[in-house]
């Protein structure tokens, strides 16, 4: 489980100036779906081809399988596949004829070509050109292509992007099911929190360039914490009753709002308010949103650094994964 | 590996066009000389070259050969970059486990190949013109082959620049007008002094003795231009 698939270390690129990816450590153990999030813009697909060795870093280092991507890049790349943003294909040849063109030089057999396409679903398109396809198809056809080295590791960067809810939910099962079914390590990206939520194991939140959150993402919603509300006939006489029973809660509209309680507490005070003759109306759960968090942590990364910093320290650690903070 | 690059670079070629281009170049400059000589019959063939119509069919040929070497190369290498540029499938290639100078040389040799296949089409095609026309005397074979190979070499500096360009560059607009630019100017060959690499192919034409040191030229400027492409690709960054 300690195993780092990926790990970059002070990796930067500088355009002109400015810092697109400013000394970003990643840590990626294998056997993980790492959703790495941030808003557009925020340096997720320059990191992406970096990791590639599509463009070079200005400064910092990149191990994959724990080899240095400069020193091993052809070896690295053997063992990992990647769809970069928008997919890349030929459309004036055929599902099968593209694939092939990438079979050649991985010099696998014909065989795993079918094996693709009937992961992804393309087989009965498998002739059609694919200029012809539609945007989730294409997209397909790039996982597809992605697969077909059998990778050990495998790069998905905005792999929903354009796609209707449908094409969604496929790609999304699809990812999901590669840690399971083949011992797979899937990085992928998105801007799109909800997304990463419903696939990923850990999360890396990445903001200006910089690594704002790594953890994984049960201490990322931890994080995001509970709110238990309780609506009753009379708020204000209540809260006496809350407080004998050595409960805190805050008073909003009519409401008692309790923070950080365990069922056991809820149910005393539930009894406690019933025995007080209070008519409850409602007990329920309410999340604060991880998109409300996403939102602090991501807006003004320059304004409010120390905020950030503050909701960063307040996650326990999660195993195996390091957190990074912005300074 | 370089192999298997070029196996997959004649594949992505399948339905291009590219081999068309192949193709019409050559057969289109012997139809041209089929028309040019079966209209003017009497006046070329029974007066004019009289003594030697083939060296004649060889020398009237040749005058449109460097324009056609120099718009095939533009026309060549513009097609086999668009495969890549069009859906920018280089991110895709490039991330595969290949030495970035080997994709580069293959792009090289599938040009190559393909100047190679126009330059004996035009041979084949020639002979058949003056075949047709019952030229006396046996079909001077050498000559034809390097009516193409000849001023190909020479123009290969040519062939050196639009690799570097159109693999490098995201607007393909700039090669390609540099390229016919450059094809036009050659038209002017015989004309400009011979240190100018435009007026190679021509000199390679009219001056058979010279042939192989301009051909040498071409070569070893084309050798540096592709030196300094390959190195470029090789360190560029990809978007």
């Amino acid at each position: 489980m300690n195993e780092m698939m990926i790990e970059t270390r002070n990796l930067t690129k500088k355009y002109k100036g400015t810092r697109a990816v400013d000394a970003l450590n990643l840590a990626i153990p294998r056997g993980e779906i790492y959703g790495f999030l941030g808003p557009n813009g925020a340096g997720k697909t320059t990191t992406i081809r970096m990791l590639l060795g599509l463009i070079r870093p200005s400064s910092g280092v990149v191990q994959i399988f724990g080899q240095d991507l400069k020193r091993d890049r052809i070896k690295i790349l053997r063992r990992v596949g990647s769809l970069v943003e928008y997919p890349s294909y030929y459309g004036h040849l055929n599902a099968v004829e593209n694939l092939e063109t990438i079979r050649r030089i991985l010099n696998v057999p014909k065989t795993r070509i079918d094996e693709v396409l009937h992961t992804v679903g393309l087989t009965k398109d498998a002739k059609r050109h694919v200029k012809g396809y539609s945007l989730g198809m294409k997209q397909r056809l790039g996982i597809a292509a992605a697969l077909l080295g059998s990778p050990e590791l495998l790069i998905l960067d905005e792999p929903t992007n354009g796609l209707d809810p449908s094409g969604i939910l496929e790609i999304r099962e699809l990812i999901k099911k590669m840690p399971q079914e083949q011992g797979i390590t899937v990085l992928v990206s998105s801007h799109l929190l909800s997304e990463i939520e419903q696939m990923a194991s850990s999360v890396g939140i990445v903001n200006q360039g910089k690594m704002i959150f790594q953890d994984s993402i049960s201490n990322l919603q931890r994080k995001a914490g509970s709110e238990i509300h309780i609506a009753l006939s009379d708020a204000e006489a209540a809260m006496i009753t809350v407080r004998e029973q050595g409960c805190f809660a805050r008073l909003d509209q009519g409401k008692l709002i309790f923070k950080g309680i365990d069922d056991g507490q809820i149910a005393r005070l539930v009894s406690a308010l019933v025995d007080a003759r209070h008519s409850i109306y409602r007990v329920e759960e309410r999340r604060k949103s991880l998109e409300d968090l996403f939102l602090t942590m991501t807006s003004g990364a320059s304004g409010s650094a120390s905020e950030i910093a503050a909701i960063g320290s307040g996650a326990p650690r999660g195993a195996g994964l390091r957190k990074e903070v912005a300074q | 590996m370089i192999g298997k690059l070029l196996s997959t670079d004649l594949l992505k070629m399948r339905r291009t066009g590219i081999w068309w281009v192949v193709f019409i170049g050559p057969v289109g400059l012997a139809a041209m000389q089929a028309l040019n000589f079966g209209l003017r019959y009497d006046y070329l063939v029974q007066d004019r070259y009289a003594s030697d119509p083939w060296a004649g069919l060889i020398g009237e040929t040749g005058m449109f050969v460097p324009i056609a070497i120099y718009l095939a190369m533009t026309l060549l290498m513009a097609m086999i970059a668009n495969i890549e540029n069009r859906q920018n499938a280089w991110k895709q290639t490039l991330a595969l486990p290949v030495r970035r100078s080997q994709v580069f040389a293959s792009k090289f040799l599938a040009c190559l190949i393909q100047l190679l296949v126009a330059c004996v089409l035009l041979a084949a095609s020639v002979a058949i013109v003056g075949l047709v026309l019952k030229f006396e005397g046996p079909v001077p074979i050498i000559d034809l082959l390097t009516l193409g190979a000849y001023p190909m070499l020479a123009s290969l500096p040519m062939l050196g620049l639009m690799l570097w360009m159109t693999l490098t560059l995201r607007n393909q607009a700039i090669p390609i007008s540099l390229g016919i630019a450059a094809s036009l100017v050659s038209v002017f060959g015989a004309s400009m002094p011979e240190i100018v690499p435009l007026a190679w192919p021509a000199v390679v034409l009219a001056n058979g003795e010279a042939a192989l040191r301009y051909s040498g030229f071409g070569i070893a400027l084309f050798a540096v231009l592709y030196l300094l492409g390959s190195i470029h690709f090789s360190r560029k960054d990809v978007a």
